[in-house]
């Protein structure tokens, strides 16, 4: 009953009839969701479920279907756990300095080619390959760029400085997955960026210019503040991404180096297939999720307000 | 001048971004010999070897079984996905249901890291009997791709005139034949870049391959690392790259041609989310 268009309300007599009858009734609105809403339930929601149970238990493989409530022992084992810190630590460092480089580098290259890219749209398809590989497939090339026999990385290196970094070492393997995943995913700002600067009217950035605003006057007044809302986003989404990171850090070093790449993700996923510590790898599932809920929550409670 | 300095800004971009795509390919074109002394840019003696070496001696490490795992688990996930979604969609879009809870709630879903719940979902799938089948694969890349496609679906459906639905209700129509029959001929390209997107997301997973599976519905993604387990004479770089470069293959070659329809569905996520 949302939905009477304007048109609707000349003709008297249709009109009583759509406000018998809405397009989509309640509970046909029900029911259409329900196959989806259903599945997410089963496959998201009884996890969960089992998640909160399991990390207030204690559990081996051997008693996985009985396990006993215990409190709260696994998640004081969890806060307790240095290499939980360590990895908190790495994933919060990954994602706020790669979604940093990931924007700066997408917004200089969107408003820089603009020009190109507005005569050219084709020139977009090899500034988006990147996106279309799997990152964990990226890992495993960058295995092969950086392999001190095997990759041209080093090779060059040697050749013309005479020497070259154990990229993969402990010292600078954070270094080195930094530089990866920015390359993998600044075409995900840079077009996110494109998108909102290509939909800034014209006679805007005209008017001004004829005002007398030099180009980069323009950029700093004019387009950035209509950017906003799109450099706020394109920065949680890529911050989350790099928090949760898995598969090309997996792919490219395993947790080695040491244990120096130990993302979030990784220790729990180790804490439960190698170490089969169940209640510690579910506590910290939880946690996880918890913090992962703020984040949300104040993203949204932001988006709201932008809203309004 | 400038215009000169943004062709070699978008030249510099182009190859640091790929870079590792075009050491891959350049690397599977290089004959076993050439490799072990040539680690450069450049192939004096270009050769499919490699390839065909990957196509043909399957006996240890099969890329067919790999290949058709990652398809038959991405076509699951896919179409699972759209067939759930696009009934809510069309709730949401055109009712008052889903608007403030269901909505919300899936959008957020992407911004979850998956990891919480795959421990769970590992006993679920021990339990069932879903652990190393693609078809338990294809069902944990639906909740991948439920979320994107739901807000597509959503933003697509929305865009079409209730007064062509109302026209048909009006004729008799019932609200199920105007989804089946008005609104989904409609958004049909929407239907196909969900689809498109929601292939190579899919293709592309590594985390669910790598926990639940391990022999009989190993996915492309990890399959390719097992060619770089060091068999005796450490890694066979050649064979490598040009398993790493079939495995990619599928979902560049899909984002290649439908770059512009992606890139219009990777911002509707976005600005929703």
């Amino acid at each position: 009953m949302n939905h009477l268009p304007d048109a609707g309300s000349r003709l008297g007599v249709r009109r009583v009839w759509r406000i018998d009858m809405a397009l989509v009734t309640r509970a046909e609105g029900r029911m259409y969701l329900t196959p989806l809403v259903g599945f997410l339930l089963l496959f998201l929601g009884f996890p969960a479920i089992v998640n909160l149970i399991y990390s207030v238990s204690t559990v081996t493989f051997e008693t996985l279907r009985s396990p006993v409530l215990s409190g709260f022992a696994n998640y004081v084992a969890v806060l307790n756990d240095r290499e939980f810190w360590s990895s908190a630590w790495f994933s919060l460092r990954f994602g706020i300095l790669t979604a940093s480089a990931e924007c700066l580098i997408g917004l200089f290259l969107a408003i820089f080619l603009a020009p190109l890219l507005s005569k050219r749209p084709v020139l977009m398809a090899p500034l988006m390959l990147p996106l279309m590989v799997a990152p964990a497939m990226v890992g495993l090339m960058y295995r092969l760029v950086l392999h001190e026999f095997a990759g041209p990385v080093p090779y060059y290196l040697f050749e013309w400085f005479g020497d070259s970094p154990a990229f993969l070492d402990i010292n600078n393997a954070f270094r080195t997955l930094v530089v990866v995943e920015t390359l993998q995913w600044t075409p995900f700002a840079f077009l996110l960026f494109y998108m909102a600067y290509s939909a800034i009217p014209l006679d805007v950035r005209e008017a001004s210019s004829l005002d007398g605003a030099s180009p980069f006057e323009i950029v700093r007044w004019i387009d950035l503040p209509l950017m906003k809302p799109t450099l706020v986003i394109a920065f949680f989404i890529r911050f989350i991404d790099g928090f949760r990171v898995f598969d090309n850090v997996y792919a490219l070093t395993g947790s080695g180096a040491g244990g120096s790449t130990t993302s979030l993700s990784i220790y729990i996923y180790q804490a439960f297939f190698k170490e089969g510590a169940i209640g510690k790898a579910v506590a910290a599932s939880v946690v996880l999720f918890l913090a992962s809920f703020i984040v949300l929550h104040g993203l949204n409670r932001l988006a709201g307000r932008r809203k309004r | 001048m400038v215009r000169a300095l943004r062709w070699i800004v978008f030249a510099i971009a182009v190859l640091a971004m790929n870079f590792p795509i075009i050491v891959t390919l350049i690397t599977s074109l290089k004959s076993q010999r050439e490799l072990s002394t040539n680690p450069g840019l450049w192939i004096s003696q270009p050769t499919l070897d490699n390839y065909l070496e990957v196509l043909t001696q399957t006996s240890r490490f099969n890329i067919y079984a790999y290949l058709l795992n990652s398809t038959v688990a991405a076509l699951i996930g896919t179409g699972l996905a759209i067939v759930l979604a696009f009934p809510a969609a069309y709730a949401i879009a055109r009712s008052e249901a889903g608007k403030r809870l269901v909505l919300p709630i899936v959008i957020n879903l992407r911004a979850v890291p998956l990891i919480i719940f795959a421990i769970p979902l590992y006993m679920m799938y021990q339990w069932l009997g879903l652990l190393d089948t693609r078809i338990g694969l294809g069902l944990i890349l639906t909740i991948v791709n439920a979320p994107l496609a739901l807000v597509i679906l959503v933003n697509a459906i929305s865009d079409v005139p209730v007064e062509l639905d109302e026209a048909a209700k009006v004729d008799g129509a019932s609200s199920l034949q105007v989804m089946m029959m008005i609104v989904r001929p409609v958004i049909r390209p929407a239907l196909v870049t969900t689809f498109i997107f929601g292939f190579i997301t899919a293709w592309n997973e590594f985390l669910f391959g790598l926990m639940l599976t391990t022999s009989r519905a190993v996915p492309m993604t990890v399959g390719a690392s097992f060619f770089f387990a060091a068999s005796g004479g450490g890694v066979k770089w050649g064979t490598a790259s040009a398993v790493m470069m079939l495995g990619a293959l599928p979902p560049a070659l899909l984002g290649l041609v439908m770059y512009r329809q992606i890139s219009g569905s990777m911002t509707a996520g976005a600005v929703k989310g």
